[in-house]
């Protein structure tokens, strides 16, 4: 037995413990932590756990009301696809539309009615119960109503349509106003205009890119943001792919290039705002060269003589040969197509140069027919253009709210004081309202300006219907579902105004007590003069079918058939385009864009919108001035440079990004970035290029001609990291892309140059 | 020159004894532990016996967990489902007199989980069912336990208690059966 000493002793006592309890607590946090199961209290209808429930509804990110797939677990949604049985967009979806997800899941949400407390734009609100919020909101309206004041009350909404639509047209019918506005930045007013004009149609016709053989866009980014780019996607896809002996050729004509101008086969760049011109120059080779027969051949001689081939080339800036070759190869491809809009339809001969494209589409027979532009039926029920205001529109608003015409003002989801002009003061004139109500969901900078926020729920929770536009060539339409209960306490913007109608005392003229009442109402109607073939037997199965499929049609087209109405040939031509500013002192034509990503900017508090880099120059999170490689030599900049873009109506600051693919005298910027409020991924974070857009307009519809403010350029010294995710954009000697042309080839039998290794080859086609 | 190093050495003799009687000791509490804690059959909140329900009174797997046949997860019945049949049945029971403690007050119960797979492993309950593998063949004999225990099960087909599910335990069944892609990883490692 050896002897230990009491200390040795105490001390290995002492160690032994500690070792017994650290090793004791060791394997405590080891431990596979507790897990619960928490249970249903009540078994849930519509889901069972563990397994996804889809849910049809309908996308709300843009106006091209493509329909959804909304996979939801255990009563949440998860993700967001296309529906394949949806005609708009089968199946296919756009990386927007994707990011629904980030609208209704966005913690900068609005959680409940507020009321703003101190100064108007003070921020100082202050939560409310539904309750006051309607009541306060329904004791003005009342009191406008019986003091038969009713028109001084605005309802100015984000672009709606189906029975949403309808209801605020019964409410402020109600009320006898007739200031019903819609406004969207991006609304195609130029298009519909051109398209009244030439076909006599107060809505779009379908283009049928799938079925064409040779493209001509004039600036309109068809692939990008051009009124439905997720079903126009498609259809290039097919002119492409989709035909075995076929392939599709896109020509994109615009001073910058665009999407759409990075995948066509030619890019062209006319002097911003010579579209027109140049089609009409088209047009008159065609005619010269007899490739049109027409029996009013004499008339369009007539009217295109002005527009020759030299005359055009020289107005436009784009080489005669050139001019002629896309007037042949038009001419003589059957079918093919011309479509224009984009920065082309905004400048102050907008509506002049889409009547141009659409006289290309009638001189070589491109109406009615697959593979050209069809006519589509009446939309089966309301769509958002006959109440879209225009930019001028918009200015007599705000004159009327100067001089004390408008009383109340509720705002639905549209955000005008980001979206105008500086220049047209629409945020001063708001001041001049005594009572401003949003219904948006977020806190943007015109609802910053509320003074009662009565919060909407996300399309996502909420009722609603849409008909598409443009059309798909026959009768459809979708209903909107709510796929998950409401995150917060917010209702359905139909369910306020039914709110506000029944405080009001409105039940005959607005008898619904729900917005899903008020669809079904609505969509029996769509039933009862439905053909027989939708039909089912009971109005039920019939809306229950629709709800699940996401989608209703009918199989009945237009006939193909078009006659020009007279006068139309007389007054074709399209006159230079106006600019504002003199080109001495703004020697830079500002073409601001809406961004493939961000939209007019309602997608810039999305974060995945945000990291989703720009697909022709890959910045994420931030504003750029794309210009000429030429011009940045001459001016001295190289990219990141910071830069004042300056107009007659302001100055923003930007970094430079060198962009060979825009002409030389021309800058461009992506729209959506330079947000004051708007949630924590907005704010503060690159600008507004509309902020310093002249209020120069188009002259026949009065929209904003946003593609005709000169601009100049001045340097501050400053630089900055642009945040991309590409490098450079030559290929240095690495071989990336070889081409060869055809004939090499195949005189040779081999390709020049190409080793073992060599990545495979393009070959261009001539 | 004869020079040891054992003098030397003697004076660590203390501390070497010091740490050996560490490294046991910490043996013997991380032991202790896992014998005495072993967290494999925890403490419900309801003393609910799956002997009374499943054993006893033949009350079939799939009525309760409906969602096995259907879903990647078993689900744990709804507390409406209890009352279901609770409103009647053995109503003056402590243990049914808290379940309807939470009816009232429209709470779920927070049953705690003891059979538990990783995240990292895609399991479903559905496939399996549907092979027609009995639920006792990886929860054990579940009808005979007042309160539920990790039961594992051995190659011989006999049941080890407290025995956590590891990987093996799949693969010795899906080795057994020959189950098509059984063994790939990416069966269950999606």
């Amino acid at each position: 037995m050896p002897y230990i000493e009491r200390r040795e002793f105490l001390k290995l006592v002492g160690a032994g413990s500690v070792g017994v309890g650290a090793g004791f607590m060791l394997r405590e946090t080891i431990k596979h932590p507790q897990e619960y199961l928490i249970p249903h209290v009540l078994a849930p209808e519509d889901f069972s756990t563990g397994i996804a429930t889809w849910y049809n509804t309908v996308c709300s990110m843009c106006s091209a009301g493509c329909g959804i797939s909304v996979r939801t677990r255990e009563g949440r949604a998860k993700k967001i696809e296309g529906n394949p049985s949806h005609p708009v967009s089968q199946g296919r979806l756009c990386a927007l539309g994707q990011s629904g997800l980030q609208v209704l899941y966005n913690p900068d949400r609005l959680t409940g009615p507020l009321m703003q407390t101190a100064k108007r734009g003070s921020d100082a609100f202050l939560p409310i119960t539904w309750e006051e919020g309607l009541s306060r909101v329904s004791e003005r309206l009342d009191l406008l109503r019986a003091a038969d004041r009713g028109s001084r009350i605005c309802l100015l909404s984000q672009g709606v349509g189906g029975h949403l639509a309808q209801l605020f047209e019964l409410f402020m019918g109600q009320l006898g106003s007739e200031r019903l506005l819609h406004y969207d930045f991006d609304h195609p007013h130029t298009l519909y205009a051109a398209n009244q004009l030439f076909f006599g149609e107060d809505h779009l016709p379908y283009y049928d890119l799938k079925n064409t053989r040779y493209l001509l866009s004039f600036g309109a980014d068809y692939l990008g943001n051009w009124i439905s780019p997720v079903h126009h996607s498609l259809g290039f896809g097919h002119s492409r792919q989709g035909r075995p002996d076929v392939r599709g050729r896109f020509v994109q004509i615009e001073p910058r290039m665009s999407l759409s101008g990075a995948a066509a086969d030619e890019w062209i760049a006319a002097r911003p705002g010579t579209e027109g011109i140049l089609a009409l120059g088209l047009a008159h080779h065609i005619v010269a060269q007899g490739h049109y027969q027409g029996t009013d051949r004499d008339d369009w001689t007539q009217a295109l003589r002005g527009y020759t081939t030299t005359q055009v080339a020289e107005q436009t800036g784009v080489p005669a040969a050139t001019i002629t070759r896309l007037a042949d190869t038009f001419a003589q491809t059957n079918p093919s197509l011309a479509i224009g809009g984009g920065g082309a339809g905004n400048h102050s001969n907008g509506v002049d140069t889409l009547v141009a494209v659409n006289a290309l589409n009638y001189l070589v027979d491109n109406l009615g027919k697959a593979g050209g532009l069809l006519f589509n039926p009446e939309p089966a029920g309301r769509v958002s253009h006959p109440r879209q205001a225009s930019f001028r529109t918009m200015l007599e608003l705000a004159e009327d709210a100067r001089q004390g015409r408008i009383e109340v003002l509720i705002i639905n989801g549209t955000n005008p004081v980001f979206t105008m002009p500086a220049s047209a003061g629409f945020a001063e004139a708001l001041a001049q309202i005594p009572l401003i109500v949003s219904l948006s969901s977020f806190m943007d900078e015109t609802t910053a300006l509320a003074d009662v926020i009565l919060p909407s729920h996300t399309y996502l929770e909420s009722w609603g219907d849409d008909f598409p536009e443009p059309g798909i060539g026959f009768p459809t339409g979708a209903i909107s579902q709510p796929v998950v209960s409401p995150l917060y306490d917010t209702r359905e913007t139909g369910e306020i105004i039914l709110g506000l109608a029944r405080r009001l005392g409105l039940h005959d003229a607005i008898p619904w007590s729900s917005m899903e009442d008020c669809l079904k109402d609505g969509w029996r109607e769509i039933y009862e003069r439905a053909s027989q073939e939708t039909r089912t037997e009971s109005f039920e199965s019939f809306w229950r079918a629709i709800l699940k499929a996401g989608v209703w049609g009918e199989k009945s087209h237009r006939e193909p058939t078009f006659t020009l109405a007279k006068g139309v040939i007389d007054n074709i031509g399209v006159p230079a385009p106006e600019f504002s500013g003199s080109p001495i002192d703004y020697p830079f034509v500002l073409l601001p864009y809406v961004s493939n990503t961000l939209r007019d900017g309602r997608a810039a508090n999305l974060p995945w919108m945000q990291e989703l880099p720009d697909p022709m120059t890959s910045v994420v999170y931030g504003s750029w001035v794309e210009m000429n490689p030429t011009t940045a030599k001459e001016l001295g900049l190289t990219e990141g440079d910071l830069v004042d873009i300056e107009s007659l109506h302001g100055r923003i600051r930007a970094p430079v990004y060198v962009f060979p693919a825009i002409m030389p005298d021309v800058v461009a910027m992506p729209i959506g970035q330079g947000h004051s409020e708007y949630g924590r991924y907005a704010k503060n974070r690159g600008a507004n290029p509309i902020e310093i857009l002249s209020p120069q307009m188009e002259q026949h519809t009065g929209g904003l001609a946003s593609s005709a403010t000169r601009v100049k350029i001045v340097a501050t010294g400053q630089r900055v990291k642009l945040v991309k995710t590409g490098g450079t954009s030559r290929d240095l000697g690495r071989a990336i892309v070889q081409t060869t042309d055809a004939t090499t080839q195949s005189k040779t039998g081999s390709i020049h140059g190409a080793k073992m290794n060599s990545i495979p080859i393009t070959t261009v086609t001539t | 020159m004869n020079v040891s190093i054992v003098p030397a050495l003697k004076v660590l003799r203390p501390a070497a004894l010091l740490g050996a009687v560490v490294l046991f000791s910490l043996v013997v509490g991380y032991w202790a532990n896992v014998v005495f804690l072993p967290g494999t059959s925890p403490e419900q909140p309801i003393n609910f016996s799956h002997k009374v329900h499943a054993g006893d009174n033949e009350i079939p797997c799939m009525y309760c967990h409906t969602q096995a046949r259907r879903s990647i997860s078993a689900g744990v019945p709804s507390v409406s489902k209890c009352v279901g049949c609770h409103a009647e049945v053995a109503t003056e029971r402590p243990q049914i007199r808290k379940l309807m403690n939470y009816w009232d007050n429209k709470e779920p119960i927070p049953w705690i989980k003891v059979h538990d797979l990783p995240d990292f492993v895609h399991f479903t309950h559905k496939r399996h069912i549907k092979a027609g593998i009995e639920c006792q063949t990886c929860h054990g004999p579940v009808e005979t336990m007042d309160r539920i225990r990790v039961t594992s099960r051995a190659l011989d087909g006999s049941f080890q208690l407290d025995t956590p599910w590891e990987m093996g335990l799949c693969l010795n069944c899906h080795r057994q059966y020959e189950v098509e892609n059984g063994t790939d990883c990416w069966t269950c490692h999606k």
